[in-house]
């Protein structure tokens, strides 16, 4: 077996490590906020809408994780739009542009000649063999959605907790609605290279679950979904170079090994 | 003299829900520091009046002006703090404990996008002391009893040092003690600081032995002078009908004023 901190001196691991884990951390603060206002949805939908872009970028030769983005951030926009103008409720919004992202995706891959290793990489994740380019992305992403979560935090917190109170405030409710929507996208889009696009959801939502079940302060239950989040992510990476398993089933076992844990000891606690 | 400029100007105001007429061409006038009960029978149109005024509900017809301006173009928000009759039907499991949510009240235009300020949180932990709740400051929201919540989110809209606080029956289902505390500390805010309050109650004598003018509503509405006693029975029978009695005798406030003296 290979020597598990002889790891940490390969590139490929190294890169694997940082992106990975801010990718865990954006995923796990955006998911909080997104878990408390009712759209644990919005990840699964976000992240069949950005197979679209994914495969106009493996068409065009374009880094699909920037087509994604585009894709991805269209596609919240248009479900913000069909729901402020009464178009579809929230859950149907999604629906209708997850199917449209979805069958976007497959006439491209179908044109760019079927499924190749490529787009399985974005299905699945490939956190091992991501490049410099895709860190430089997942690393710019991730500093610029802590920045905004970071620069209104206070706002984010008073509008997912009372829109109608946030309003009076002068909060402008609407904008920031969009805002989270809009780092929903950014966050999906820089974690597909570590779970993939299927698994990603779990990424975004079991970390802020786990959380949530110790009964803590809001501050004190994003610390914990940021540690959930990013130690599942290590834990997966390193299950998978030394055992040769897939990182992303590993990760996700790992979210879930910690939500069970807590949810059980919770249960004996309480008793 | 000149009149003073109202905090609140309603003039001919009507509003209508789902096809029915709920308030009926509303006028009236309310100043800095009158500390205003607003009463009528449950469906009268209280809370839809307090919304509209808060711009949360359009009205059809009429203006509604806050400190002059028009409520469509009303800006200076941080000047209105609202405690809703629903705030405390939060989801139970929110992570978030009694001093962030209190903190949340010093947010306003002009702190968008800073972090608040050590002046912000020194308020907060006045307000905490001042409401009596500052040895709940760490604990979760959802665990409190169904008072302390009220208070919490009264200490929420406190916090803001607002010229004009509204409170949508913000006692209601809590012991006696703990309203009567919660009314002394309303008649000093009023009184001391010129805080004008606007508290939607069924409590009728503490409307009388507390405030200094009356609402009433059924649809129609009538505003009344607490000290104007036939004023008061008239308007009170306006919304609650013509067998309506509020018997005043004259020991009825007694006690109520003792402690309110300011410490």
């Amino acid at each position: 077996m290979t020597d598990p901190i002889s790891l940490l001196g390969y590139r490929f691991f190294q890169y694997a490590l940082l992106g990975g884990s801010l990718a865990a951390l954006v995923c796990a603060l955006v998911g909080l906020f997104v878990i408390l206002r009712k759209e644990s949805m919005i990840g699964d939908g976000v992240a069949h809408i950005s197979f679209g872009g994914i495969a106009i970028g493996l068409f065009l030769g374009i880094n699909p994780l920037l087509t994604a983005l585009v894709v991805a951030i269209l596609g919240v926009l248009a479900i913000s739009y069909m729901r402020r103008h009464g178009l579809a409720q929230s859950d149907s919004a999604i629906a209708v542009m997850l199917a449209v992202g979805f069958s976007t995706g497959l006439i491209f891959i179908s044109l760019s000649g079927g499924f190749n290793v490529d787009l399985f990489s974005f299905l699945f994740g490939s956190i091992l063999t991501i490049g410099t380019s895709d860190l430089i992305i997942i690393t710019g992403l991730s500093l610029v959605s802590l920045a905004v979560v970071g620069v209104f935090y206070k706002e984010l917190l008073s509008v997912t907790f009372d829109e109608e109170a946030s309003r009076l405030m002068g909060i402008p409710v609407g904008l920031l609605s969009t805002v989270l929507n809009v780092l929903v996208a950014v966050t999906i889009v820089l974690s597909i290279k570590v779970v993939g696009m299927i698994l990603v959801a779990a990424l975004l939502v079991i970390p802020g679950l786990t959380a949530l079940q110790l009964d803590m302060s809001f501050r004190d239950t994003v610390i914990s979904a940021i540690l959930f989040g990013v130690i599942s992510v290590v834990v997966g990476i390193f299950a998978s170079a030394l055992f040769n398993v897939a990182t992303s089933g590993v990760i996700v076992f790992a979210l879930v090994a910690f939500f069970l844990i807590i949810a059980v000891w919770r249960r004996f606690t309480r008793a | 003299m000149m009149e003073k400029l109202p905090v609140i100007e309603v003039d001919g105001v009507s509003i209508t829900r789902s096809g029915s007429r709920v308030i009926d061409s509303a006028s009236f006038k309310l100043h800095h520091g009158d500390f205003v009960g607003v009463v009528g029978p449950n469906g009268g149109g209280k809370t839809t009046l307090i919304k509209a005024i808060l711009g949360l509900l359009p009205h059809d017809s009429g203006t509604i002006k806050l400190f002059g301006e028009p409520v469509e173009r009303f800006k200076t928000w941080k000047r209105i703090a609202y405690v809703g009759q629903d705030s405390i039907n939060f989801d139970q499991s929110f992570p978030l404990s009694v001093r962030e949510l209190v903190s949340l009240g010093r947010i306003n235009r002009e702190n968008i996008g800073h972090r608040l300020s050590s002046e912000d949180w020194r308020r907060v932990k006045e307000i905490l002391i001042f409401m009596g709740i500052n040895d709940l400051a760490e604990k979760r929201i959802g665990q409190l009893s169904g008072g302390q919540k009220q208070r919490v989110f009264v200490a929420k809209a406190m916090v803001r040092d607002p010229d004009v606080l509204f409170l949508d029956e913000p006692v209601a289902g809590v012991d006696p003690e703990t309203q009567e505390r919660f009314y002394m500390k309303l008649s000093n805010l009023s009184s001391q600081k010129g805080t004008t309050i606007i508290d939607v109650s069924h409590d009728l004598s503490a409307v009388f032995c507390r405030m200094s003018r009356v609402i009433c509503v059924n649809r129609e509405v009538n505003v009344a002078d607490i000290g104007d006693e036939i004023g008061f029975t008239k308007a009170l029978k306006k919304v609650y009908g013509d067998h309506f009695h509020f018997v005043f005798h004259e020991h009825m406030c007694e006690g109520l004023f003792e402690d309110d003296r300011p410490d």
